[in-house]
């Protein structure tokens, strides 16, 4: 049998096997960037892009690092340590530096970052980077949000590598996990309902990226949309994140009105738990909202049942 | 019961041997050790209970107040005091509550931190900040002085809970 295995025909079908396989998976794990081209012509509307800022909570993860100790909390020059199971991470800078922040990417890059999950250097970003819900985003609302952050001030902070053991088996695999574990179908209206409740499902789905917690994951890891809003695992290790349709079917809020004042004022009018594991922070980026964005998403995670 | 039974028959045995002196010492020490360690759970477990009545009450004061905030019930300062002492008597023996045994238990959930003894500076800062805010609040004895003061409790109970509370249910 050995002897079989080893004769020059077979070993010949083995090398092709190992070659196109390799061929496969090498086609498979690659990225597939956007071009220039494929960027809408789009005056930016900065108001629009700080809203959409505060609706995906970019500064909950990219908030300045320990070091940063002359930077103010809610400057998003990345650094601070975001540890999760595979490893620690360290957001990178998002302000307009040119050297450490997004300063020298064009509209391609930062869209290609925001709903491709790749780099201007070709890599696959790490999903927790939630380009898994921003790919469901308007394209012309991304272009706002890089607009946006094009006026904060800059600050030189250049991003620590992220500490992850199997760094390179990842970001190839990553290439991998996109077929299975990446959908990027756009955001579509359900017509049946009304625009304020369409609004709310955009920044939830969206922008907001609440299924990236509140919904548990397959075993490839892509999110269950079967079971979306029950409740998954905590994403540092720790805990579970509750089932946002547990709490409206429970009774939590009362109604539309009573989580618009608990968004809006968490804790300081008594809602407890809103503040615990993270959603303390998720709670004052969505405070930061026009009052009728509060509504709509109020007003669509009370439909969740 | 039968446990020890077995253990005490197990040393008699042992000790109408010659050699089995040690093994009586050894036994002895593991039953010791148990039972300390059996103690130990319980001063941690005490420590969940109690750290649980003091939130327990804290949430009850707060959902006495917070209509007054929002306008639904008339301000009443008889029940913002009474709040606030039964808030402060659960809360009383607050530097116990958090003994290192106390970090899990195997018969309660507790959705403490471990930050909460990793970062005992921090901790105990956001523990006063909550005391002094609360503090104000009882100080007030007019409507829109307890309006005034009322946030900073709740920012306080916020500013804990964010840093050294892990997610609930």
């Amino acid at each position: 049998m050995a002897r079989a295995i080893f004769q020059r025909r077979n070993l010949a079908a083995l090398a092709l096997i190992v070659v196109s396989g390799l061929l496969v998976l090498g086609v498979a794990t690659r990225t597939h960037p956007l071009s220039a081209t494929d960027i809408p012509a789009h005056t930016a509307n900065l108001e629009n892009g700080k809203n959409l800022y505060n609706a995906g909570g970019c500064i909950s993860c990219h908030a300045p690092g320990p070091g940063l100790t002359d930077v103010s909390a809610d400057v998003p020059a990345g650094g601070k340590p975001f540890k999760t199971p595979i490893g620690i991470l360290y957001p990178p800078n998002l302000t307009p530096d040119p050297e450490t922040g997004l300063g020298n990417w064009t509209e391609t890059d930062f869209v290609n970052a925001m709903q491709k999950g790749i780099s201007p250097a070709g890599e696959h970003l790490i999903p927790a980077f939630p380009y898994t819900s921003y790919a469901h985003m308007k394209i012309t609302d991304v272009l706002d949000i890089k607009a946006y952050l094009g006026t904060l001030a800059p600050v030189k902070n250049a991003a620590t590598p992220h500490d992850i053991p199997l760094a390179m088996v990842v970001r190839r695999g990553l290439g991998l996990w996109k077929y299975i574990g990446f959908d990027e179908t756009p955001w579509t209206a359900d017509t049946t309902k009304s625009e304020s409740w369409n609004r709310g499902s955009y920044l939830v789905n969206g922008p907001g990226h609440c299924n990236e917690c509140h919904t548990p994951r397959t075993i490839f890891m892509a999110s269950d949309n079967s079971r979306k809003f029950i409740g998954g695992p905590h994403p540092e290790g720790k805990g579970t994140v509750p089932s946002i349709r547990s709490l409206i079917e429970r009774g939590r809020y009362k109604d539309v009105a009573d989580l618009v004042l608990a968004f809006q004022n968490g804790e300081e009018l008594g809602y407890s738990h809103m503040s615990s594991g993270g959603m303390g922070d998720v709670q004052s980026n969505i405070a930061k909202l026009p009052e009728a964005d509060v509504k709509a998403i109020a007003e669509y995670v009370t439909s969740l049942k | 019961m039968i446990v020890i039974g077995n253990v005490t028959g197990t040393i008699k045995f042992l000790g109408e041997n010659k050699m089995s002196k040690m093994f009586v010492g050894m036994a002895g020490a593991l039953l010791a050790l148990s039972f300390g360690a059996s103690l130990a759970m319980a001063g941690g477990d005490e420590a969940i209970t109690a750290r649980k009545a003091c939130m327990k009450a804290n949430g009850a004061g707060m959902g006495a107040m917070v209509p007054m905030i929002k306008g639904e019930k008339p301000y009443d300062e008889a029940v913002v005091k009474t709040a606030l002492e039964t808030m402060g008597k659960a809360c009383a023996a607050w530097d116990t509550f958090w003994p290192e045994d106390s970090k899990t238990s195997t018969t309660q959930k507790t959705h403490a931190s471990d930050a909460i003894w990793k970062d005992k500076e921090g901790f105990a800062a956001a523990g006063a900040a909550a005391y002094k805010a609360e503090t104000a609040l009882a100080a007030t004895t007019d409507e829109a002085g307890f309006k005034a003061a009322f946030a900073a409790v709740g920012a306080a109970c916020g500013g804990c809970h964010k840093a050294f509370r892990t997610s609930m249910e």
